[in-house]
């Protein structure tokens, strides 16, 4: 074979696949907006093309073998430019590929482009009820002062909604007209006090105790009433025990529940199961004080009763007034429900609307 | 209760504004609720405690202000004009019943002029909220808001037999009240009657009858100490409450009769005219003692804080009203010396030391008592069981459910058609009955809280949520023949209705099921780590057939689950299924804690098999996993429901199911050919025992 030959078998070479890439070389400068499944099959052509033009039977692997017989004064140079050829063909071919592969790679990306501010997926989430969220939270900051929480019957006897708290018998507070009675002449219990006299039955001073929970009185239901709401009592016994423990230990739960800058006032005033009493007033958490329409301008929410154990209380469970002193308290948790969340009218309380329910956490 | 500023200004002397003297006494225990303006004076609104009827005056407040400001106070002088004759020789009184009327007096005017009342004095009464009348009635009225003490004029002519008799109303009496209401008397009311009829409920309110006209010409003016219960009692069972019944049911001040009355002839001589008996016919057959009250000073400090000097205890309580006993300290050594206090008249709520604690407490001023916290002997502890309490809250919040608290009364209407809690005691419960509901034919305590969720399913309904998952943790109640209090368990219920909604996403992806409030009571169960909740077929009340079951912890019956019976849910009004649970979170609160221990991870690989049949619908997978179970095979390692299938190529009557089963053994791998003869083994026992055919 003349060196002429191999010229121009290179050459063949070179314009047959020249030729049969002549539909992909426009791909050469990218495949821009190519459809996916355009992109996809020219995909597959071109390596079927490779495999032809650059495969083990190729005319340019058939080039290849041939550099060994070509006399040996030529053979560097054709083999060159056999090399050359094969480095061209390699090139065009990976451009296009690659061009190719970004084409489908880019389209697939766009098919799959996902909406990233549709909701994410999950069951929807239950609430818990406002009185039980606030109910938690106050058992939460008296555990943490010491107290144990006390739980008693919710249908009581009168001596123990009544009588052991000093309440005498001719109390307007027992009439039927202000507390539910049962068939057989027990009362739902208007108060959590009863819960003193089972606890301190319970447990001998000292002692310090919260009990929550649900009370009874005839109130028709209204915007400000129900005839069922929630209270929590506290209740402390020992030695030496004073007003000043009583507002102290005020003090320091209101800055726990309502913040640190919250204040409190207490003033006289009247229970039948403490004496002396107080009624105590918390700094408005709203307008720390100043006057707004939460506090109707007076800057003081009420936050409950509270006061020294009278000594007929604790002479009812036989405990020595002498030897023992202690105070007792008893706040709302509905009020204070409605006035931390705004609620104009608390019968949304025990409605069980679930538009009200889901809007607490 | 209102008090005009200048008014009593004209009993105390001070240099308070308004609001400042609204403030200190408020800080006193006299809530003010509110100043308003009125004219050239201030209306200030007490909202006061029940134990101090004695500031339910103008002289009441002016006690607790010269107190306050260290002034004293004065009431104007009773001046009158022109004596004539004894109240004896016009009138006889008599007290029949002197426990309930201990003391009675009574004065007369002649000759007055009935007119309407001069300016300022309809100004004064129109201030605080009264009406004007006319002068004698208004003068009566006046003096009350002065001094507290209510009076009553009778028209002296029209008392029959001259004569008054305090007494109980005879059965059938009736009396036209001065607010034109004829009423029916009881005879435990204590009544005001001439000689032949009642002319006034004692306390409470004056008879139409013998009272004021145009025409009157002569009073009778009379100023009463009534037993506080005997007013209180007909002023209720009358449902009649007037400023006088008011006050006496509180307590009024015997001692302040005379006076009062007295500062009302003077009033009526002058503006009205006509002359005064010089005395009274006064009726004081059971004198009211006030106690005397020891108090040691250094329990003012023990039940404060505060120390205070025996001199300021002595200085607040004798500008209170109290007298110090002198020279009767007990001489007993060592131990303190108490103060002797006598209790003014009108103090009706001072018994013991420590009402007399709160006397000095309150005048020093409750915010000079500083804030110190106890030092703790104590350690804090929730309820027992409130750690599982939460942990079931939460779970059932995770799967979507909301927390509800409903009424713990229900309508009489639910008394039958539901299944009270079993743990109250089965079908036998009795409900526990309120006897005076506040909500018309609300009167059973429940017995379930199934009804109430039902209601607030209907409330959601009725305000267009149909999507509802309620949970709710709450007291029942049941009749207990033999013990002194009712049961009381602690419940939890659940009620789901509607869609399973994702949170976001308005459309459920399918309707929620029977499967749902179980899977929801077996997450509660679980998250309390209590015993697995096993379910049993089981006819309910208040659940459909078929889609209802009896819960068991450790093989008690401790609750219910199911579908709502199509005849409850027609009651409510429903019309998509609701489904139902409840059971008794005491049981699983008290039940002991499943605990944890780790077993080692497997050695050998097991070899999973699933194994589908046909089997009849009446065959629960309870029976058929108890079955397989039972067969005792040492290298079966558990049992699992994989999928069930009932349609197209499953014969009716018929389910496909199928069980996943997990062989293993802990020594080597094991073959197929054990596995297979095991799986044989099951096969048949399900071919036998249930006809179960293999799906092939």
């Amino acid at each position: 074979m003349t060196e002429v030959d191999h010229i121009a078998e290179l050459e063949a070479v070179r314009s047959a696949f020249a030729r049969a890439f002549e539909r992909f070389a426009r791909f050469e400068g990218g495949a821009g907006a190519l459809p996916l499944d355009e992109a996809e099959s020219a995909l597959r052509e071109l390596s079927e093309l490779r495999a032809r033009h650059t495969g083990r039977k190729s005319a340019l692997a058939a080039l290849k073998k041939q550099i060994g017989r070509v006399p040996v004064e030529e053979r560097a140079a054709f083999g060159q430019s056999v090399q050359r050829l094969e480095a061209e063909i390699e090139t065009r071919l990976e451009r296009v590929e690659r061009a190719l592969k970004e084409a489908v790679e880019r389209q697939r990306i766009e098919r799959e482009r996902l909406d990233v501010t549709l909701p994410g997926r999950r069951p929807r989430r239950g609430h818990l009820h406002p009185i039980t969220l606030l109910r938690q939270r106050m058992e939460d900051i008296f555990v943490a002062m010491g107290y144990a929480v006390e739980d008693g019957p919710e249908i009581e006897t009168d001596f123990y909604n009544f009588d052991a708290l000093n309440i005498p018998p001719s109390h307007p507070a027992r009439s039927s007209q202000d507390t539910f009675y049962t068939s057989d002449g027990l009362a739902l219990r208007t108060q959590t006090s009863p819960v003193q006299i089972h606890a301190m039955q319970r447990r001998r001073p000292p002692l310090r105790v919260v009990a929550p929970g649900k009370v009874f009185r005839r109130d028709t239901p209204d915007a400000t009433h129900n005839p069922m709401f929630f209270q929590i009592e506290g209740l402390l016994v020992d030695r030496g025990i004073t007003m000043a423990h009583l507002k102290g230990t005020i003090a320091e739960f209101v800055r726990r529940m309502f913040g640190p800058q919250t204040r409190t006032r207490f003033r006289p005033s009247y229970f039948p199961f403490t004496e002396p009493s107080a009624e105590v007033d918390y700094s408005c958490f709203i307008c720390n004080g100043t006057g707004c329409r939460v506090c109707k301008g007076v800057g003081w929410i009420e936050l409950g009763g509270s006061g020294m154990v009278h000594p007929n209380v604790l002479r009812a469970v036989g405990i020595d007034p002498e030897e023992f002193s202690g105070f007792a308290f008893g706040l709302g948790i509905d009020r204070m429900c409605a006035l931390m969340y705004g609620l104009d009218d608390i019968r949304l309380l025990y409605e069980n609307d679930v538009r009200f329910l889901t809007q607490f956490d | 209760m209102l008090i005009s500023y200048n008014w009593l200004r004209e009993l105390v002397r001070f240099e308070l504004s308004p609001r400042e003297l609204a403030k200190r006494l408020t800080m006193i225990g006299l809530a003010v609720d509110t100043v308003r303006e009125a004219g050239d004076d201030y209306i200030l609104e007490f909202d006061l405690t029940s134990n101090r009827p004695d500031c339910l005056s103008h002289l009441g407040v002016a006690r607790e202000v010269a107190a306050l400001v260290g002034a004293r106070v004065h009431l104007p002088e009773a001046k009158i004009p022109s004596l004539r004759g004894r109240a004896g020789e016009l009138i006889s009184v008599e007290i029949e019943e002197p426990d309930l009327c201990p003391r009675y007096t009574a004065r007369i005017v002649r000759n007055v002029r009935i007119a309407p009342s001069p300016e300022w004095l309809a100004d004064r009464l129109q201030k605080i909220g009264q009406r004007p009348i006319n002068n004698v009635t208004d003068i009566t009225n006046y003096v009350l808001h002065e001094q507290g003490q209510p009076l009553h004029a009778f028209d002296l002519d029209r008392l029959r037999g001259r004569k008054i008799i305090v007494r109980c109303a005879r059965r059938g009496e009736r009396i036209l009240t001065l607010d034109g209401v004829e009423r029916e008397l009881a005879a435990q009311m204590l009544v005001i009657a001439d000689a032949e009829r009642p002319v006034a409920i004692a306390g409470v309110m004056g008879g139409e009858e013998a009272s004021i006209h145009e025409t009157t010409r002569n009073v009778l003016i009379e100023s009463a100490y009534f037993d506080p219960l005997t007013v209180r009692r007909t002023a209720r069972a009358l449902d009649l409450h007037t400023e006088s019944s008011h006050r006496f049911e509180r307590g009024a001040d015997p001692e302040a009769a005379l006076r009062a009355q007295e500062r009302a002839i003077a009033l009526i001589c002058e503006i009205a005219g006509g002359e005064a008996t010089e005395d009274a016919l006064d009726l004081y057959p059971r004198p009211i003692v006030r106690p005397v009250v020891a108090l040691r000073p250094s329990r003012v400090e023990a039940l404060t804080g505060v120390a205070v000097p025996e001199e300021d205890i002595i200085r607040i309580l004798t500008a209170l009203g109290f007298h110090l006993k002198d020279g009767e300290r007990i001489e007993v050594a060592a131990a303190e010396q108490p103060l002797r206090f006598i209790t003014p008249s009108w103090r009706v709520d001072i018994e013991r030391e420590e009402d007399l604690v709160e006397e000095v407490a309150r005048h020093r001023g409750y915010e000079k008592i500083p804030e110190e916290l106890p030092a703790s002997k104590n350690v804090g502890e929730y309820l027992y069981g409130e750690e599982r309490r939460r942990t079931a809250r939460r779970a059932l919040a995770a799967l979507g459910f909301d927390e509800a608290i409903s009424f713990s009364f229900i309508n009489s209407a639910y008394e039958h058609g539901f299944a009270p809690l079993p743990t109250l005691g089965g079908d036998e419960v009795e409900f526990v009955k309120v006897s005076n509901p506040i909500i018309e034919g609300v009167t059973l305590m429940r017995a379930s809280l199934v009804p109430g969720l039902l209601e607030a399913v209907r409330h959601n309904f009725n305000h267009g949520t149909r999507d509802v998952r309620l949970f709710e943790l709450g007291r029942v109640f049941a009749r207990d023949p033999h013990g002194e209090r009712p049961r009381e368990r602690e419940s939890l219920g659940l009620v789901a209705t509607g869609g399973a909604l994702e949170e976001g996403r308005a459309l459920a992806q399918r309707a929620l099921d029977f499967y749902d409030v179980k899977g929801a009571l077996e997450a509660a169960s679980e998250a309390m780590a209590a015993p697995r909740l096993e379910f049993e077929e089981a006819r309910v009340a208040h659940l459909r057939e078929g889609q209802a079951a009896l819960v068991r912890l450790n093989g008690r019956a401790i609750g219910y689950i199911g579908r709502l019976a199509e005849s409850v849910a027609a009651q409510f009004k429903f019309k998509q299924p609701v489904y139902v649970a409840e059971i008794d979170l005491t049981s699983l609160l008290e039940a002991e804690a499943r605990k944890v221990r780790y077993a080692p991870l497997p050695r050998y690989p097991a070899i999973v098999r699933d194994l589908s049949i046909i089997i009849e619908r009446r065959i629960s997978w309870a029976a058929i996993r108890r079955a397989v179970l039972a067969l005792g095979l040492a290298y079966l390692r558990s049992v699992e429901f994989a999928d069930v299938y009932e349609g197209q190529g499953v014969p009716e009557g018929h389910r496909s199911l199928t069980l996943r089963l997990e062989y293993r053994a802990d020594d080597r791998t094991l073959r197929d050919d054990e596995v297979d003869r095991m799986h044989e083994v099951i096969v048949r026992k399900l071919k036998d025992e249930f006809g179960a055919q293999l799906r092939q």
